[in-house]
């Protein structure tokens, strides 16, 4: 009995300490992005002060960042309609006929794993720009790379969503009453993984915005890149733009984590 | 159960039934495994190079750095699973209704997918040369930067690592901790066994599969993390992955001969090892649950 109450204090003490951790920085780039005072004239007098959300919007305001946002929400929803177009007939098609190949798929779908961004895109310049320049030039390059990158994550959340349903007696039904495949797809299907389906989207916006490896060495001004561009000229703005990013990236991640909550599944742990 | 038209049938009804998985398996072909190989394929190319180049990448000074890289990667990962572990400990006993506890997991799930340049930002706001917590710690007396830390440097990298470190420890562990029957706990009680006994003999034990499990995804994860040492060190950092990025200056592989593949090789036969025993381990426990 004493030495559970002993013990408390223990636990309290760590969950204060990692909140501290999980929150100071936080503040601290939040400060520097919206209050504007240097650190040097800070002090009790001047904490209150000045607190400014103009940085932000000075810095959404120049064209630059218009045109590094529009680049990252094409690439996120091209990425995004590819994916789902790539895996959904792809695992329903496995899920009804040929579940031999389930395993195969799934591991699969783990190997983006194993490859690092940074050798990926060493392995992306050696591969194709002997052969296909004008691909690695293209910004649209990026699309193939993001779909591999997210895919250990968007394979899982449609798998589970199909897993989920009885499949075969779906099809088999929608078969006698003579619908065809991309009927059957569409109709009845879709309707049964929206969950799934946008979570799969979600994710492959969440890495899209994160991104910055593959986007940063194939020279493509996304927004990631932008903020390193626009670091040295505009640091406060910039700032503010990160935690900006970071804000909207949180708020995918929770819309993820409520929505694989709620079909009882598996969340989203970074893992799989 | 099984309906699958490649049972024990001709090989052209095999091919057949494998044909509309082609798209897929083409397309990671294409846009992954290729790559992979060509890395792979180049490293393995000697060229001019006095030194076989996948043997250059792990000598002199490439190989002290490919070991600066992974004491690094173990050191985050070894704290990782230490505080991550405590806290998940901590979060499971508040119970499934306490609002610290939700908030915990929910930030948690977020922050293990945080990285890149904002989290970098992050840590140069508040531990950089004119970081809040610098200032913070000077009014106390603490003089960080003269005591010689610099964000861009060993101890700088593991601290902003932490921050994805521990929340993804903590999501790996909680399902886990949460699985420990206090039916387990009573008996061991019951059988004379105080606290530290219990977790010797029945707790560590049966958290060890995940604990390693966990480990290994925690090095393979900051062993490949890129953008925030980048960014912390403005490109200037002794990790491999922005080693690598020198050979791809000006957008084409320059330098030593096909040296940058051969790091790129050696990264990824890290990865497999750490990954590949994290996924395997995993696996098992799947099937345990099952």
């Amino acid at each position: 009995m004493s030495r559970s109450v002993r013990r408390a204090p223990l636990s309290r003490l760590l969950l204060v300490a990692i909140g501290l951790f999980y929150l100071l920085p936080m503040l601290s780039m939040a400060r520097f992005a919206f209050q504007r005072v240097p650190m040097y004239l800070l002090d009790r007098d001047t904490l209150l002060t000045k607190w400014t959300f103009m940085p932000l919007v000075d810095a959404v305001r120049r064209p630059e960042f218009a045109t590094a946002a529009l680049l990252s929400v094409r690439l996120a929803a091209i990425a995004a309609v590819l994916t789902l177009v790539l895996l959904l007939p792809t695992l329903v098609y496995a899920h009804v006929s040929l579940p031999a190949a389930r395993p195969v798929l799934d591991t699969i779908a783990v190997l983006p794993f194993v490859v690092p961004a940074i050798a990926l895109v060493v392995g992306i310049s050696g591969a194709f720009r002997p052969i296909a320049p004008w691909f690695i030039s293209s910004d649209l390059s990026l699309v193939p790379f993001y779909v591999v990158i997210a895919l250990p994550y968007t394979y899982r959340s449609i798998d589970n969503a199909l897993s989920a349903l009885d499949l075969r007696t779906l099809v088999d039904a929608s078969r006698s009453l003579g619908a065809g495949w991309p009927r059957i797809v569409w109709q009845v299907v879709i309707p049964n993984v929206r969950g799934g389906l946008a979570t799969a989207a979600l994710l492959v916006a969440t890495v899209v915005l994160g991104e910055f490896t593959v986007a940063s060495l194939l020279l493509k001004e996304t927004l990631p890149l932008y903020l390193a561009y626009s670091q040295g000229a505009d640091p406060q703005g910039t700032f503010a733009i990160g935690l900006a990013l970071m804000v909207v990236t949180a708020g995918l991640l929770g819309a993820i984590n409520r929505a694989s909550a709620r079909r009882g599944g598996a969340t989203v742990t970074g893992v799989m | 159960m099984r309906g699958g038209p490649s049972n024990g049938r001709a090989p052209v009804a095999v091919v057949r039934a494998w044909m509309p998985l082609v798209p897929f398996m083409g397309f990671v072909g294409l846009f992954l495994l290729w790559p992979a190989v060509v890395v792979f394929r180049r490293a393995l190319e000697q060229l001019d190079a006095v030194r076989a180049p996948m043997l250059e990448a792990i000598t002199g000074q490439y190989g002290n750095n490919f070991a600066f890289s992974l004491r690094l990667s173990a050191l985050t990962a070894l704290l990782g699973v230490v505080i991550g572990t405590a806290t998940a400990v901590a979060v499971v006993r508040l119970g499934q209704a306490s609002t610290t506890r939700n908030l915990i997991i929910g930030w948690s799930a977020v922050a293990a997918n945080l990285g890149g340049l904002p989290l970098a930002f992050a840590f140069i706001a508040a531990l950089g040369k004119q970081g809040l917590i610098t200032r913070l710690l000077s009014e106390l007396g603490i003089d960080l930067i003269g005591a010689g830390f610099d964000i861009a440097g060993f101890w700088g990298i593991v601290l902003a690592y932490l921050y994805f470190q521990f929340p993804l420890m903590t999501l790996v562990m909680v399902p886990a901790i949460e699985g420990l029957r206090a039916s387990w706990r009573e008996s061991a009680a019951n059988l004379g066994a105080d606290t530290t006994t219990y977790w010797r003999l029945v707790g560590l034990p049966i958290l060890a599969p995940p604990i390693i499990s966990g480990f290994l995804l925690l090095l393979a994860n900051a062993f490949s993390a890129y953008a925030t040492a980048y960014a912390l060190s403005a490109g200037g950092s002794r990790l491999i992955p922005v080693q690598i990025r020198f050979f791809l200056q000006g957008n084409t592989i320059t330098g030593k001969a096909n040296l940058g593949y051969a790091l790129a090789a050696w990264m990824i036969i890290v990865m497999v090892v750490t990954m590949g025993g994290f996924l395997a381990l995993r696996r098992r426990a799947e099937r345990w649950r099952a």
